[in-house]
Order: C-alpha cells, then structure tokens, then sequence
C-alpha cells in the first residue's frame, strides 16, 4: 500500500471522528417540556420575555443571579434563573435563546442569547415614529 | 398619484443608477471579451476588453464616490445614506457606514478586484486573458448583488441607492403621501455602536483586501485549466498566494484586536461563526502556498495546486454565504441582515464550484502524476502532512460551523455546542501542537532526502532548549493540563528552531529569512494564545455565591458601590470613584489601588474608565477598557449599570424628595443597625422629657430612643425621635438628620420583651450607584501580538524574495 493510500484512510477516520464529535457536542434546540423530560442535559431553549411578571437582579446579595419568565415557543412558562449579571437593555430582547438545564421545576441557564428587534430590520417600526412626530 | 415632493436630490441616485448598470454591463462585456481574447489570441477583443474593465471600475469608483457624497450631505430621501449614517457621527466614522450595509461591502470588495485587476493587466504578460476573464466573471456575480432589479419576479441584488420612499418596507406608511416628508426626517439611524471603534476602520477593507486576493490564484488555476498550461499557471500565482496569507491574515487578526479591545466576550477568539468563516480559507491558502512551493522545488503536487486554489476561493463564497443569507440568525454576533440573497449566492457558489469541477474532471487524465514517492526525510513529504494537518483542522471548523446549515437542509434541531470554545479546542489544540511541530522541523529537512545524521545534529540544540525552557516554564505555568503543556513545548520548538535556522543555516540573511520569521511569529501567537487563554484569571471573584461546579461559572461578576466599597480583586484593591457622561458616552472611573507593605497605605497605581455608550434604538452597549502592562493585561467591563442614575433625580428643592420605603427595625438598648451610609446605635430610652411640649398629663407616657448615629467618615450625630401615648391614642414626632438624609420614627414599643421598633426611611438619593463588573488579568498576551507583526514582516519578506525572482525571470537556483 501506498503512503497516499494509508494518509487518505487517515484522514477520512479523522473526518468522521469530527463529525462525530460535533454531533456528540452539539447541544439541541427545545421546548420547556423537552428539557423537563431530560433533567440531566443541556438544552437550548427559544422563547420570549413574560413582561408582565416580577424580574428579580439583586446585586447587593449577587450580582451573577438574575431571574425572569420565559415563555418558550410552545407556550410554557418557566421561571429562568440565570447566573450572569442581568444583561444591558434586556427588556428590549425580542426573542430569548437561554442555554441550560430544568432543576426542580425552575431553568438554571448558564448563558442567554438576545435578539433584538431594533439591531435591524425594524425601519418600518423606526419611519412610523419618524413620521408620527408631527 | 403624482406627489411633488419637496427638497429630494434625486440627480444623484439617476446617476448612481446608471452606474451601477454601467458596472454591471461592463463586466459581463469584459468577461466575453476576455473569452474571446482567450480563444483567438486575437489584440482586439483584449483591447476591447481592458476599455469595457476600464469602464467596469470607474463605475465602481463612482458609485462609491457618490454614496460617500450622499452619506457626507446627509441626504436621508436614500434608504442606504438613512439606515446607517446620522448627523451627529464623527467624520472618521463615515468610511464605516459603507461596511456596515451588505451593499457597501460588496462594493468594496468589488473595488478591490478592480484594484488587483488593474495589477494583473499591468503584469501577468499572456496570463491576462485567462485571469481576467475569471475575475470578470466574479465580478458579474458581485454587480448583480447591487442592482436591485426584478426579473421575472425575483430581486436580483439590493441597489444602493433606492429611494427612502420607493422601498418596500415603507410601502403602505402615511409619510409615502406626504411632500414634505424630507423635512421631517430629523436623523437617519446611524451606525451600529459595536461599529463605532477605530478598529473598525480599518479591519474591513483588509479583510475584504484578503478576501479579493484568493481571487487571483484561483483565477490562474481555472486559467491553466482552460489554456491546459497546468504547471506553468504555479510560478506567477505564487507571489498572490503569500500576498493573499499575509492581507487575510492581517484583517483576521485586526479583527481579533477589535474583538479584544471592544467586544464584551473577555478574548480575542470566540470560534463565533464569522472568525471561523475567514479562518478556514486563510488555513486553506496557507496549505496552498506550501503545495505551491513543493512545485517550485519538485515539479509534483500539481493536483493538490489546483484542489487547494479552488477550495480557498471556494470558502471564501461559502463564508459570503454563511454570514450574509442570513443563515446564521441567532449564532453569531455579527452576521449581517438576512436580504433574502441566499438563492442568489448559492447560485453564486454553484457556479463557481462546477466550472471548477467541469475543468478539473475534463483535465482529470493530464493531471494524473506518476512519479516514485516522496522520501520519508524529504521536505516536500512534511510540508504535505502539514498541509493536511491544516484541511483536517478546516473540516472540523466547518463542520460545527455549518450546524445551522445541516438544520436547514435536514430539518434538525442541533444547537451549537454549549461551551464553544472547549469543542474547538478539543481539535485545535492537536492540530496547532503537529503544525508547531513541523513548522520547528520544516526547514531542516532538505527537498528530495535529507541525511538523518545532519538532520538530528542541527535539530538537537533547538530541541534540548525547548524542553529547557518548557522545564522552566513550569515554575510559572504551575499545574496545568498536560496537553497545554505539550503545545507550550512545540510552540517555544517553533521559535527557538526557527531563530536558530535564521542564524546557522542562513547565516543572518533577513532577505532570506521570510518563512523562518513568520514561521517564527506563528509559533508565538499560538504561544500568546495559550498563554493569554489558559492562565486568564478573573479577579472579580464573587463571593457571595453558591457553586454550581465546573460547568456554571456563576463568580466572575462584582457589584462595586460607588466611594463606599474598596474590594480586593487580585493583588490590587478596586474603587468606583464616579461617572461622568461624554456625548452618548458614561464612562466609569475604576480605580486600581496597591497596598503598600512599608507604610501600609493602599496606593493608587491606574484608573480605567470602561464605559456604556447609549443608543435608544439599537440598545446600549458597554464597551471595556483595557490597562495594557508589558506581560499582561487588565481587561475592565462594566456587566450591569443603572444608567438612570439616582443622582440625577434630585430636584431643586431638597425637601420636596421622596423617600425610599421605610424599613422597620426591632431594637433592645445597645442594638446597632446599618444603614447605606451610617451605623445607627440605641444608646437608651429617655423617659425624662418635656411633657408640656405635648400638654401630657401623669397617666400619658412619653419616650425618646436616644439614637448615636456614625457616619462613614466616624462623624457622629444624635437623634431623639419620641413616642407618646396620650389620652389612649398613640403619637409620633419623628426626627431627621439631614445630612445623612436619614429620618427616625420611634413607631412601637414591645412591653413584653422592652424593645422598640424603629422605622427608617432613607432618602432615595442616599441608594448608592454602584456599577457590576467583571475584571480579568490576561497574562502574556503582548507574546501574541509579537508574534501577529513578525508573521506579517515574515509574509512581506517572503513575497519580496518571490517577487524579485519571477521578475529575474526564472533563473532563480534557490538551493
């Protein structure tokens, strides 16, 4: 056999093994309900801020815990507790993407995604005030 | 309906539309003619081809020079110029409203293929009609993303200079019948806040420079293809190639900068997305350039030439893809907005990759090489594994990379991986370890077969110091994981090897010594990397927490009350002394104090004034300061802040402030209790005082709570509030200290137990500010920027050497 040949078959193996890797990594995008089924795993969970209810971000106890109702993409709500401090303009998020597990009926996140609307794509939102000014 | 509107310049945008058309029309103009030039050698179509590519940049010019006027002018009736300019950005800041846009950027990269085109004609003799008419072809594609025209239902491109008025988005809104529309229009929306750094200046068009360059060796591959020249093609696209690897990786690593120095993330390298994007086809060149010297030297790997200059073109269009169709959405800080231009740059890549592959499957029989192999001590037979460690560590990256794409085209759910950055380093550490490796090895081994004897004779020296000073370095890595340890190895292998090859072998010669100096710096910047990542430590550590193990890093962020908290981070002692508001900027003072151990006085060593730059509509945004020492850095980020500030709530009259809610407090005599800026002690209950003050009679009671208040600076100050109980009816008369804006009512006495509940109300100005905020400490990164400039000089040097040999026309005999 061929140096060529036995370099090829490694370099496939390492490519699959990548593959693999990646999918054994890859965390997964979920409802709620999902990530209460399986406690133990980490879930990406998609959905949007409950403005109506209490936001708790105490920093004079801890500034790495702050608290919020997220009502992910199939409609549950579930008090989320996240330990980062409270990010900048969060009340302005449009949609939410929190990355942790279920604990005791509560979402412990270790990191937050925002999106929001005003970043971009909302110039007709933006002209509407424009115009309104009279 | 025909509207007069009023004060609208639309001159301009007719003749940037002209233009824009013009560009278009002259590239596909100059691509036919190229083809043909190619085809019939015949001097006319060339020369009707360099006037329609002549045309073709003027219009590009032209277009850039106008929107740069539309943008200067303000002049809001245009979509582009009201989206992202405004009137109060600074002027150095307006070059960035052209990169902000997905239509300002194409621009520039179309701008910068003209540029390097015009470099071609001037220089690449009987290649200018193969490689110009790849770069005309490239350039249609690019045109059509900007000419916003409809064929046959489809948006082709988005024009930049459709009219505020005529854009979709704004169609059924009331201002579209308004002819003084204009004048209402205070202020376009300005630049992104994350755009607005000095960085950001000047990353882009070296980014998009480095993007423009993988256009020229894969225009000479499908040019040696077509005109079946399939080595000669090598030679001349050479020096491309390093220019290319130098030019990307400058804009790569500025971007880093950017990152380091404004982004919140704490890093220069967060595997998001977009880094990844222009990292593989930087990884992709760098193989090339090798291959391309292991057919300078030994007249084989002419497959792997082709296959490498195709794939680097190739993912510089799937990087287009991935950041501008919008495909990335939520996994990526800075991808651009989602245009519906997907179908169009797939196109676009489709294209690209079958002509490649038609050539390249017609050709297939002529490329075959058949020759004995490669020595196991030859150069040649190292620089390829190299070149595969490098593909290995791209398919990797592109792989978790393109988890979005998958999603779309398999309907899956999968999200990136959690911690990002251990899933990269999982494979990328292995990959840099092999790389530092044979970058330290590389140069020692001759081409074709090297005596093993004089090998490991010159290696020895370099590999004995290198575990040298790995032994050494242990003293201050300290307990590390073992694989850090490794790459710490072979990195230092990279630099001493390399130094010592420029000083042994090429005896001091920097004219020579290009790969070895940037071979050099590569080995630093992994070094720097390691370093600067796994020693980081952050010194905000909150104590007040609980552990959450590994996976939850809940400790990194720390409330600092404005004057009141001095808090031990590291080996300093941290203040937040006050803020103050520049323009949209509210920068914090942070205050770094040392203890002294002679006189035991805390002393001031630097302040940073990390700051939240507000901006209504796009959010405010924190951006960190960062004190830079020579062997580390102290990076400072403000994590959380009221911006409204309680200060600023006071009115004229002081006595009109409201007080916050009181606090009740259950006391027996002696008790002491806090409040934010006082002790407050019950000395005693006074029962001998005044009662006429009150015209109590013997059967009312009356009691003061003799209050000993101390305040931060040890001023003491008293209070008596009273209690009475007259006629069976309960009164108070609460008293107040001023200057602490506290106020005292004596509210209720326990007969039972003799304590006294006290109720406090403090004023709402006495609520300190205080700031959250993270700091870390990022040892030896001033090792990676060392090493970022010496790849640079290396690159520059290389591409000299090359440049001064093809001009003495191919009697080069390097050894």
């Amino acid at each position: 056999m061929k140096k060529t040949h036995i370099l090829g078959i490694v370099i496939i193996a390492i490519a699959i093994a990548a593959i693999l890797s990646t999918l054994a990594d890859s965390s997964t995008y979920a409802s709620f309900s999902v990530a209460e089924a399986e406690p133990s795993k980490t879930f990406h969970v998609v959905g949007k801020l409950n403005k109506e209810k209490p936001q708790e971000y105490n920093p004079h106890v801890d500034a790495d815990l702050f608290s919020f109702f997220l009502v992910d993409n199939e409609g549950k709500e579930k008090q989320v507790q996240l330990h980062k401090a409270k990010p900048q303009d969060f009340e302005k998020s449009e949609q939410i993407v929190v990355i942790g597990k279920m604990n005791e009926g509560n979402f412990v996140a270790s990191d937050i995604l925002m999106k929001c609307p005003s970043k971009y794509n909302n110039s007709s939102e933006d002209m509407k005030a424009v115009t309104s000014q009279r | 309906m025909d509207i007069q509107y009023i004060g609208e310049q639309l001159l301009w945008g007719k003749i940037g539309n002209l233009l824009v058309f013009t560009a278009f029309t002259a590239a596909l103009l100059s691509a036919i003619s190229y083809f043909f030039s190619l085809r019939t050698d015949d001097k006319s179509w060339r020369k009707l081809a360099r006037q329609a590519f002549a045309i073709h940049t003027i219009s590009i010019t032209g277009i850039f020079a106008l929107l740069f006027y539309l943008i200067l002018n303000h002049r809001f009736e245009y979509v582009y110029v009201w989206e992202h300019s405004n009137t109060i950005m600074p002027l150095k800041y307006i070059l960035s409203c052209f990169w902000e846009g997905q239509e300002g950027s194409f621009l520039l990269w179309m701008f910068w293929h003209c540029a390097l085109g015009w470099v071609i004609i001037a220089t690449a003799g009987e290649w200018e009609n193969g490689v110009m008419f790849v770069i005309s072809l490239v350039q249609i594609f690019l045109a059509s993303m900007i000419l916003g025209v409809v064929i046959l239902g489809y948006k082709m491109g988005n024009n930049p200079f459709v009219l505020l008025r005529d854009h979709p988005d704004f169609a059924n809104l009331p201002f579209i019948k308004m002819p003084d529309y204009l004048s209402k229009i205070k202020d376009g929306r300005g630049l992104n806040p994350l755009l607005q750094n000095y960085w950001m200046t000047i990353h882009p068009p070296t980014l998009f420079l480095g993007f423009a360059s993988t256009v020229i060796p894969f225009a000479f591959a499908i040019a040696g293809l077509m005109r079946k020249k399939f080595t000669e093609w090598i030679k001349p696209a050479m020096p491309w190639t390093f220019f290319g690897v130098m030019i990307l990786g400058t804009g790569i690593l500025m971007g880093a900068a950017w990152a380091y120095e404004s982004l919140s993330f704490g890093g220069f390298w967060a595997w998001d997305p977009v880094e990844n994007a222009s990292l593989v086809p930087w990884m992709t060149m760098v193989g090339l350039a090798h291959v391309m010297l292991i057919f300078k030297h030994r007249k084989r790997s002419i497959l792997s030439n082709f296959i490498l200059a195709i794939v680097t073109f190739f993912f510089i269009l799937y990087s287009t893809f991935l950041t501008r169709s919008g495909i990335l959405g939520n996994s990526s800080v800075h991808a651009f907005t989602d245009l519906g231009m997907s179908g169009h740059l797939i196109i676009y890549m489709f294209f690209f990759v079958a002509l490649s592959a038609y050539l390249l499957i017609k050709n297939y029989k002529a490329l075959k090489e058949t020759h004995e192999e490669e020595h196991l001590s030859s150069r040649e037979f190292w620089m390829f594994i190299g070149m595969l460690v490098l593909v290995i560590g791209c398919l990797q990256i592109t792989f978790t990379t393109s988890l979005p794409v998958f999603n779309k085209l398999f309907s899956l759910n999968l999200a990136a991986p959690v911690d990002a950055i251990d899933h990269y380093n999982k494979w990328q550490v292995p990959v840099a370890i092999f790389i530092c490796l044979l970058i330290g090895v590389g140069q020692y081994f001759k081409y074709k077969k090297t005596e093993w004897k004089e090998f490991r004779k010159k290696i020895t020296l370099s590999l004995m110091l290198s575990l040298l000073v790995t032994g050494l370095s242990a003293f201050y890595l300290g307990e590390y994981r073992v694989h850090y340890y490794i790459l710490f190895f072979a990195s230092t292998f990279a630099v001493i090897a390399n130094a010592s090859y420029i000083f042994t072998v090429l005896k001091g010669k920097l004219g020579n010594s290009g790969a070895s100096i940037a071979h050099i710096g590569i080995g630093l910047i992994l070094m720097g990397a390691l370093i600067s990542n796994s020693k980081k430590e952050v010194i905000s550590r909150n104590l007040k927490n609980v552990d959450l193990g590994k996976d939850m890093p809940n400790k990194e962020n720390i409330m600092i009350e404005q004057k009141v908290d001095t808090l031990p981070m590291g080996n300093y002692y941290v203040t937040y002394s006050k803020r103050e508001t520049q323009g949209v900027n509210v920068l914090f003072n942070i205050e770094y104090f040392q203890l002294n151990p002679q006189t035991g006085v805390k002393e001031k060593q630097f302040e940073l004034k990390p700051f939240v730059q507000l901006n209504d509509r796009m959010g405010n945004v924190a951006e960190p300061a960062t004190k830079h020492f020579l062997t580390k850095d102290i990076y400072t980020h403000i994590t959380y802040a009221e911006i409204e500030k309680p200060q600023s709530r006071h009115t004229e009259d002081e006595h009109e402030e409201e007080y916050q809610p009181a606090k009740n407090q259950m006391l027996a005599i002696g008790d002491t209790f806090i409040t934010s800026n006082s002790f407050v002690i019950l000395r005693s209950l006074k029962k001998d005082l005044d009662r006429n003050d009150f015209q109590l009679n013997d059967s009312d009671l009356i009691v003061g709570a003799d209050l000993m208040i101390q305040d931060i600076n040890k001023k003491i100050y008293e209070s008596l509030p009273v209690f009475v109980i007259k006629n069976f009816s309960i009164y108070t008369k609460s008293t107040s200290v001023d200057e602490l804006g506290l106020k005292f009512e004596f509210s209720k006495i326990d007969p039972a137990t003799g304590k006294i509940e006290l109720s406090v109300s403090e004023k709402k100005s006495n609520k300190a500010d205080f700031i959250v905020m993270k700091a870390i400490i990022f040892p030896g990164i001033n090792i990676l920027w060392i090493g970022c400039l010496l790849m640079i000089i290396g690159s520059v040097v290389a591409i000299r050497k090359r440049v001064i040999q093809n001009m003495n026309s191919g009697n080069s005999t390097e050894k």
